[in-house]
């Protein structure tokens, strides 16, 4: 049961309507029973023991953390290490045991539960705001499988702190008009996005990147430009949809992408594009290592030997790699995630950090200006070219796909391509392209009337709709 | 320790960390006052607060702090 299936609109339309006629205190049961039953439906059965599990093993260690207290902090750490094991365990199991290996390249393909590294990511930073006494632990374990399942996190995220998102699950909430109409619309602003964008894109973009060989120069960066859009419009569309129909229930969800494409540096990128997956790599990944004995005493060998400046920079290059390790691999078992989500992006922070020294010198000399409008352009069309290189790895069949396709890119110049009709022969004919065209402008229109100070847009939304696109899965839905 | 005797250390710190000696911070002073506070430099600062006043904050109370008020609060309630 595709999100945007007509099958999930019932469902949503049954869950929505139920929610409101029970019991306030049965609401949170309703949201339970719904989410075991679309996880059993989209989540093809059997596999929901996976998730069951995966709370049951937080259920279990949490408890054991707040029966330890404080007078046995072995106790509680020892139950926190068995928890994050057993569900990062799993995780690196089911999705990096056959690491390297394309997806067309492995024929027994392992069944990967639906949602898996967002429960997981859900669970275990829920399990170590436990421990660290910042949220209280959730006594019942039926709200706690409720927070770890609730179905509209369940295909892509948000990943969910609990002390935001944990008691709202399960408090009685009374219908409000406002905030029902308000989630509805935001949900046919991301089946707009989804639908009418990605899906179009979709279909230049996979002709380009499955036969890359024909398709030399600037074919290659429309491409490349044509699978962000997808990608974008697939993501946000999908949280657009998931957040707007927990907002009808009367629950707010952390946002996941504010307008990422306006960002001047790639540090700025990253804190717009998949927001939750920044900040739990943040909280629980960054910060935990930099408090590492290793990483303090590293930190004081390097200011010693570099100075101040430059060993609290090679500190945090050093801290960074790891991150971005991180989430690279996050993204998937393979190098082409490695590279293009994780360490190339890297690269580009610590490329901007060794390099600005250097800028601040020598561009005024040349008589150009670091401050300004037209800076600030140049470093938006900048960070979003950057980004776009990276997502070549994320679309190739493989890392070395992906540098024989860059290098195709700067083969020849032959701009004309994009204005002369060749475009049409990519698989949309005029009329489609003609609505991809006019969407994309829609979506960059309210994307810039968002970005801008003090001013509020009024958005129309417009879809075209039909069961001939129903049928799309989301690309994160994988991961 | 006062909160004022607090602050007066912690102008300290903020301005050594940040390089920057026009600084100074008040209760509601958040990430998005201060030039350069961003996550890397949130560690660096964390550290040299624990320094300057000889305590240790919890992983918890580092990334739930929500403003400068927020982490007077916690120092006070650990320095005697």
């Amino acid at each position: 049961m595709e999100i945007t299936s007509f099958a999930f609109i019932i469902f949503f339309a049954s869950i929505l309507l139920l929610y409101y006629i029970v019991p306030k205190r049965w609401q949170w049961g309703i949201l339970l029973a719904g989410s075991l039953f679309y996880y059993w439906i989209a989540g093809s059965s059997l596999l929901i023991l996976y998730p069951v599990l995966a709370v049951t093993v937080t259920w279990f260690t949490t408890w054991v953390m707040e029966a330890a207290g404080e007078e046995h902090p072995r106790r509680r750490t020892a139950a926190l290490i068995v928890e994050i094991a057993s569900l990062i365990g799993v995780l690196a199991l089911l999705k990096y045991i056959r690491f390297g290996e394309t997806e067309a390249g492995g024929a027994a393909a392992v069944a990967l539960p639906l949602g898996l590294s967002f429960y997981t990511f859900t669970l275990v930073g829920y399990a170590i705001d436990v421990e660290d006494g910042i949220a209280r632990r959730q006594k019942n374990f039926f709200k706690l499988l409720l927070y770890g399942m609730f179905f509209p996190t369940m295909i892509s995220g948000p990943i969910q702190i609990y002390r935001e998102t944990g008691e709202q699950l399960t408090a009685p909430h009374r219908f409000d008009y406002d905030r029902v109409t308000k989630g509805l619309q935001r949900m046919v602003w991301g089946f707009f996005k989804k639908l009418v964008i990605s899906e179009r894109a979709a279909v230049l973009s996979n002709t380009i990147f499955d036969q890359y060989d024909a398709y030399p120069g600037a074919y290659i960066w429309f491409g490349a430009l044509m699978f962000t859009i997808q990608l974008y419009t697939d993501f946000s569309g999908c949280m657009d949809i998931c957040i707007g129909a927990a907002e009808t229930l009367g629950i707010t969800l952390p946002e996941n992408f504010r307008q990422p494409f306006f960002s001047k540096t790639i540090q700025e990128y990253w804190q717009r594009w998949h927001i939750t997956l920044g900040v739990w790599m943040r909280n629980y990944v960054f910060y935990p290592l930099l408090r590492t004995p290793l990483f303090m005493k590293l930190s004081k060998t390097f200011r010693k030997k570099f100075g101040r400046k430059a060993g609290k920079d090679l500190t945090n290059i050093l801290a960074m790699f790891i991150l971005w390790s991180a989430v690279g691999l996050w993204h998937g078992g393979d190098f082409k995630y490695v590279i293009g989500s994780g360490w190339l992006h890297w690269f580009y922070i610590v490329f901007g950090m060794v390099t600005l020294p250097f800028f601040k010198k020598v561009l005024p000399k040349l008589h150009i200006r670091m401050e300004g409008k037209g800076a600030d352009l140049f470093r938006i069309l900048r960070t979003f070219f950057l980004v776009n290189i990276g997502n070549v790895f994320f679309n190739a069949k493989s890392a070395g796909d992906a540098v024989k396709m860059l290098r195709l890119g700067v083969s020849e110049w032959n701009p004309q391509i994009l204005l002369n009709g060749s475009l049409l022969t990519l698989g949309l004919d005029g009329p489609d392209m003609a609505v991809l065209a006019v969407s994309v402008a829609v979506l960059f229109a309210v994307s810039l009337l968002e970005v801008l100070p003090d001013r509020n847009g009024k958005v129309i939304v417009f879809g075209n709709y039909g069961p001939g696109y129903s049928s799309s899965a989301f690309i994160y839905q994988g991961f | 320790m006062s909160r004022e005797e607090i602050y007066e250390k912690l102008n300290d710190v903020f301005r050594d960390v940040f390089d920057d000696d026009s600084i100074t911070v008040n209760d509601a002073t958040t990430s998005a006052d201060i030039d350069g506070w961003d996550s890397l430099e949130h560690i660096n600062l964390i550290s040299a607060v624990e320094q300057e006043f000889g305590i240790h904050f919890g992983m918890g109370q580092i990334v739930s702090m929500k403003n400068v008020g927020e982490m007077v609060d916690i120092i006070a309630s650990k320095v005697k």
